[in-house]
């Protein structure tokens, strides 16, 4: 990368244009008729590759220092694919190994040896387990697995240090080749600190068992907030957006009941924007964006974005996907936020997005 | 309520470029909300304008029960035909349960509005605002006019309801007036679904899919309304207390009511709907929806209520038919409509990841 850049910089210097570095997104993408991709645009809506995978994918874990991320199937697929992203080519099928699934999430270590899964061990339904797998010569080789010390981890985060992991466990039991829950009458969702070897660091909960914690983001300064999806009655209020501030206790997030009761019990995606001090969260079944300060917790925005499905912090702002209607980026730096919709594909974006510079 | 600012910036949208089906889309959306939508927020809002008064009315005894009667089932109308048209402020934040309660499998609306009367809570609008929505609307109005036992034109249960009954009356028709001045408003859904882009849609094409949307989930949510009192949910056994509207059985009404509406927003007014924007090249797909449309609204003609319907075998042949009519109309929209419009009807909102 520093090498690109001075090069890049000799070559300004020499006069020759180069292209202005545009931040690319990464995301499951389907099309029309139901096909698979794992795709990169550019945000001035340039493809950067849309490579046709056998199963839908829901998340993506960046490698720390090389141009390689990893896409994960959504639950219960049993493939990650590991693509390069400058040549925009597929370099291993990972299969899950026998009686476990993926979850859909998955991240990887600032060193980039390692890889970290959240796995569904399918002989004891539910069982969550951290998938250990070594990046050596681009390929992923399995190492290793511990418990995630809960039921269906869903998301998981690195901590600020780059060593701790915060998970998401959803609480949630499914079997093999389903997404049918078993255990709604006693659900068990925690919220758990690890070190990557899987010790125990802290186990929190909110205070609905049926309040299913799925996504995360995470601040520079070890911040965490998470999303969540609610089983339970639908006349019910449930704490669908949750923080733990540093050295401070896991909680629910003050949003307004009348924003909450909108959302249907469903989130899908949360982010942290560092510098701006924001939290963006979508609502699919709201067809809302919302943006709150993440200090003084007060509402920026709450904007209609249909099925409004991920959400990346970018230099200005956010960027947010929809799964029906077209990318729209926020600028959130003024008093007033700016959107402006993105000339990329309309419709069809998973539920997680992420941006990347270059 | 303090709105957060959002302001459009258009400059990528106009890097985008306009093209011809955006442009058409753009002149149907409009057409629909001038022509067929916001005309049905009107309707919905004098209606309520006058169930408040009709409610003071029957109070002070210048209005009999028929008469009250017949005043909510205007605004019952009313509010049945916007169900299609639930794009925008009414369709967010559960603001439709204040208006009218259902499904209600636990009888919720008659026992909550007897525990208020119970506790002795002075009531008036703003009690009311701050209640649960089971008891603000329709369904508690016609729980007052038709199931409160005795009779309720008896002076002395009057007494006990009338207060309940006129601020429900008072609080649908602040509600019916505060939605109609956020559509007209400058900004509000009527410009919003006529000039492009802007807040809310990036496109034509955004606004055009919000609507189809609405009009399937209406047409679905039309199916449950009459297949739940038909036991299609429950073994086949008749549960005509399921039903919308069971205690005035106005349920076939009101179905009739949403059903004319969807047909509305399909033909649109002067022919500008969505059936317009259907190329050539579905010709045959335009006249099955609306040899659908006929068919199932054709159905709805009659003067039996839904109750005397579930009571006998023959009767049941028949909302079995009406059910299956109203099948294919719903069936058409989700499936080839909107295929053929491009528009993607769900994908990540209902998948629980």
């Amino acid at each position: 990368m520093a090498l690109a850049r001075r090069l890049v910089a000799a070559l300004s210097l020499f006069g020759v244009p180069t292209r202005p570095r545009v931040a690319l997104l990464l995301s499951a993408r389907d099309d029309v008729d139901g096909r698979h991709y794992a795709v990169g645009y550019h945000l001035n809506g340039r493809q950067a590759f849309a490579i046709e995978v056998p199963q839908r994918c829901h998340a993506v874990a960046e490698h720390p220092n090389q141009p390689v991320a990893l896409f994960v199937a959504r639950r219960p697929g049993t493939h990650c694919y590991l693509l390069d992203l400058q040549r925009g080519r597929l370099l291993q099928t990972l299969q899950a190994r026998p009686h476990r699934h993926f979850y859909g999430h998955a991240v990887a270590h600032r060193g980039g040896e390692w890889f970290y899964t959240t796995e569904n061990d399918t002989r004891e339904p539910g069982r969550g387990l951290l998938g250990i797998y070594r990046f050596d010569g681009q390929q992923l080789r399995y190492h290793s697995e511990v418990p995630t010390h809960g039921i269906g981890p869903h998301e998981l985060a690195w901590m600020p240090d780059g060593e701790t992991l915060v998970v998401a466990n959803g609480g949630i039991r499914t079997e093999a080749e389903s997404r049918a829950d078993m255990n709604l009458d006693a659900m068990q969702a925690s919220l758990v600190l690890m070190r990557r070897n899987g010790t125990l660091v802290s186990k929190e909960t909110l205070s609905q068992p049926m309040n299913s914690i799925r996504h995360l983001a995470v601040g520079g300064d070890g911040t965490v907030v998470a999303c969540q999806q609610y089983m339970g009655s639908a006349q019910d209020t449930a704490e669908l957006l949750a923080i733990k501030r540093p050295g401070n206790a896991f909680k629910a997030f003050p949003v307004a009941p009348e924003q909450l009761r909108g959302m249907a019990h469903y989130t899908a995606s949360v982010a942290l924007h560092d510098r701006l001090r924001l939290v963006a969260l979508t609502a699919p079944r709201a067809n809302r964006l919302f943006i709150w300060g993440l200090d003084s917790g007060l509402l920026r925005l709450q904007a209609y974005v249909p099925d409004c499905a991920g959400v990346a912090a970018v230099a200005e702002g956010f960027v947010a996907s929809s799964g029906q209607g077209r990318c729209r980026h926020y600028d959130c730096r003024g008093p007033d936020i700016k959107v402006a919709p993105l000339a990329l594909p309309s419709a069809f974006w998973d539920n997680h997005l992420y941006s990347r510079v270059g | 309520m303090l709105r957060p600012k959002l302001l459009f910036t258009s400059l990528a949208a106009l890097a985008l470029g306009a093209c011809a089906p955006q442009d058409r889309q753009a002149a149907t959306s409009a057409a629909l909300a001038k022509g067929v939508i916001l005309p049905g927020y009107a309707r919905w809002a004098d209606a309520d304008r006058q169930l408040a008064a009709s409610a003071l009315a029957f109070c002070e005894g210048r209005e009999d029960l028929t008469q009250a009667r017949a005043d909510l089932l205007a605004a019952q109308q009313a509010w049945a035909a916007l169900q299609p048209l639930l794009v925008g402020p009414l369709a967010e934040g559960n603001r439709a349960w204040s208006v009218q309660f259902w499904p209600d499998k636990k009888n919720l609306v008659g026992r909550q509005v007897e525990q208020l009367l119970a506790s002795g809570t002075p009531i008036d609008l703003d009690s009311l605002a701050k209640a649960s929505v089971v008891i603000q609307g329709l369904s508690a109005y016609e729980y007052i006019l038709y199931d409160s036992q005795p009779e309720v034109a008896n002076s002395a249960r009057k007494a006990r309801y009338c207060p309940l009954l006129m601020a429900v009356g008072q609080r649908q028709q602040a509600l019916a007036a505060e939605i109609l001045a956020s559509w007209n408003e400058h900004g509000g859904m009527l410009m919003q679904l006529s000039e492009f882009p802007n807040e809310r849609y990036a496109d034509a094409h955004e606004a055009i899919a919000d609507l189809l949307r609405a009009q399937v989930t209406a047409l679905d949510t039309l199916k449950k309304k009459l297949g739940a009192p038909m036991g299609r949910f429950s073994n086949g056994i008749p549960q005509p207390y399921q039903a919308e509207a069971w205690r005035s059985d106005a349920s076939l009404a009101s179905l009739r009511a949403s059903l004319s509406a969807a047909n509305r927003l399909w033909r649109g007014a002067d022919g500008q709907g969505i059936k317009a924007l259907l190329g050539k090249n579905h010709h045959d797909l335009a006249g099955r929806v609306d040899a659908a449309y006929t068919a199932a609204l054709g159905q709805l003609q009659g003067e039996q209520g839904l109750a005397q319907l579930l009571a006998s075998t023959e009767g049941q042949a028949r909302l079995n038919v009406l059910y299956d009519s109203l099948n294919i109309v719903h069936r058409l929209h989700e499936g080839e409509l909107a295929r053929a419009l491009g528009i993607q009807l769900g994908f990540n909102a209902n998948d629980g990841d």
